[in-house]
């Protein structure tokens, strides 16, 4: 899950600032804790993943949270059931707390679960690199633009955590693309 | 940890690093260390004291970097601790990481050839490294040696250090490939083995490396004409 793109909304601050804490300690997630102009500013093109809300917030905004209901986990100080919507009941023991928490981030997690394996056009260029060709090279040879080689190359290091070109062209190996 | 300083004991910097182990023992220091202060023990081995707890804290902080008190000292000081880093890894770290790498090949199915192919990615950082050791040895340190008095005129770095970035970044792919893309069956204790002692390598090598292209270096640099 990304990070900063967890809000925490409460009215009670030293609840927000406990859960910000406990996401950060136990899961590092980095929490977002925002007041009530969060929606007079709310920027439609950095959509949260997560929302952490009291009641009383869910009720005065439900226009904005109806069609977010996935994302929303609502604070609760007891064992209540809002139908649809995830709750976290605030005053089970810490212990309690955080094994609640994981089941909930788990569920949001699996949801987004990023692509590990290489499309075609990135195993091409990871073959080309392998073969000792330079990025000019790999650009003609495949016929796009050396940025688009740039983003495949980018694309490669992030998902194999090889940057050399010679752990590049080692993993080739290892994967019969060369 | 908190810095540690003169009064800090022994005992509870290894307890708390047990990597600074080998730290100490390039200054002579073995295991068995009491309840000796730093302070203690330099006095014991005649160790400048100033410089061996600079030393152990940008090994033990790898955010701790006091520039200035390391401009301070002796450019022998510096590059007698780092020879013996070098040495460090000549003669027992890449042997281990290599004896354990053979071991893990040795168990596993010979159908496995993924980690042969990990293992030929490991001798070319190790060829590297040990080039970089021969041409420290034979060049790089007797230069600044006969040069340098003390570490105050310093240059801003230059662009030659780039190649102690790709031995890093070496390391750092070799390490991903295993935690990532090691396949197939072999002896899971070995692997771990290997894994280890390939930390321990990248640890050391990252402090070795901020020393060289931050100290050493620049006062290279400054000692020899550049071409410009």
């Amino acid at each position: 899950m990304s990070n900063s793109r967890v809000i925490i909304l409460t009215h009670d601050t030293l609840e927000a600032i406990g859960l910000k804490y406990v996401l950060s300690d136990v899961f590092a997630i980095n929490a977002h804790i925002a007041d009530d102009g969060y929606f007079s500013n709310f920027n439609l093109s950095i959509e949260p993943h997560l929302f952490f809300i009291d009641k009383a917030t869910l009720v005065a905004n439900l226009a904005f949270f109806l069609p977010r209901k996935s994302k929303i986990i609502v604070l609760t100080a007891g064992n209540e059931v809002i139908e649809d919507i995830k709750t976290l009941n605030t005053s089970i023991s810490e212990s309690d707390i955080i094994n609640a928490l994981s089941q909930l981030l788990e569920t949001n997690h699996n949801e987004e679960k990023p692509s590990t394996t290489l499309s075609s056009r990135e195993i091409e260029v990871l073959r080309l690199i392998a073969l000792g060709k330079i990025n000019k090279e790999i650009a003609q040879e495949l016929n796009i633009s050396i940025n688009t080689v740039l983003t495949h190359r980018k694309n490669l290091t992030a998902k194999l955590g090889i940057k050399s070109v010679s752990g590049l062209s080692f993993y080739a190996m290892m994967n019969g693309i060369v | 940890m908190a810095l540690i300083n003169r009064d800090s004991k022994l005992s509870e910097i290894i307890l708390h690093d047990p990597s600074t182990i080998t730290v100490l023992d390039r200054f002579g220091i073995a295991l068995g260390v009491g309840d000796t202060t730093i302070e203690e023990a330099c006095t014991q081995h005649n160790i400048d004291v100033n410089f061996f707890v600079t030393i152990l804290n940008t090994f033990i902080n790898e955010n701790y970097f006091p520039q200035q008190a390391l401009e301070q000292f002796e450019v022998s000081e510096i590059v007698e601790y780092l020879s013996k880093t070098n040495s460090y890894y000549e003669h027992y770290i890449l042997p281990n990481i290599e004896r354990h790498f053979s071991f893990l090949i040795s168990r596993a199915p010979s159908h496995n050839n993924n980690i042969i192919i990990m293992k030929q990615f490991f001798d070319e950082m190790k060829n590297e490294l040990l080039q970089r050791i021969n041409d420290d040895r034979d060049r790089l340190f007797p230069e600044v040696i006969s040069n340098g008095k003390t570490l105050t005129t310093i240059s801003e770095p230059s662009h030659t250090e780039t190649e102690t970035y790709t031995i890093e970044d070496k390391i750092d792919d070799l390490i991903n490939m295993i935690v990532m893309h090691l396949k197939g069956d072999y002896d899971h204790n070995l692997g771990y083995a290997v894994i280890v002692a390939i930390f321990s390598l990248k640890k050391d090598i990252k402090q070795n490396n901020r020393i060289r292209r931050r100290i050493l270096l620049p006062i290279y640099n400054s000692l020899t004409p550049q071409d410009e």
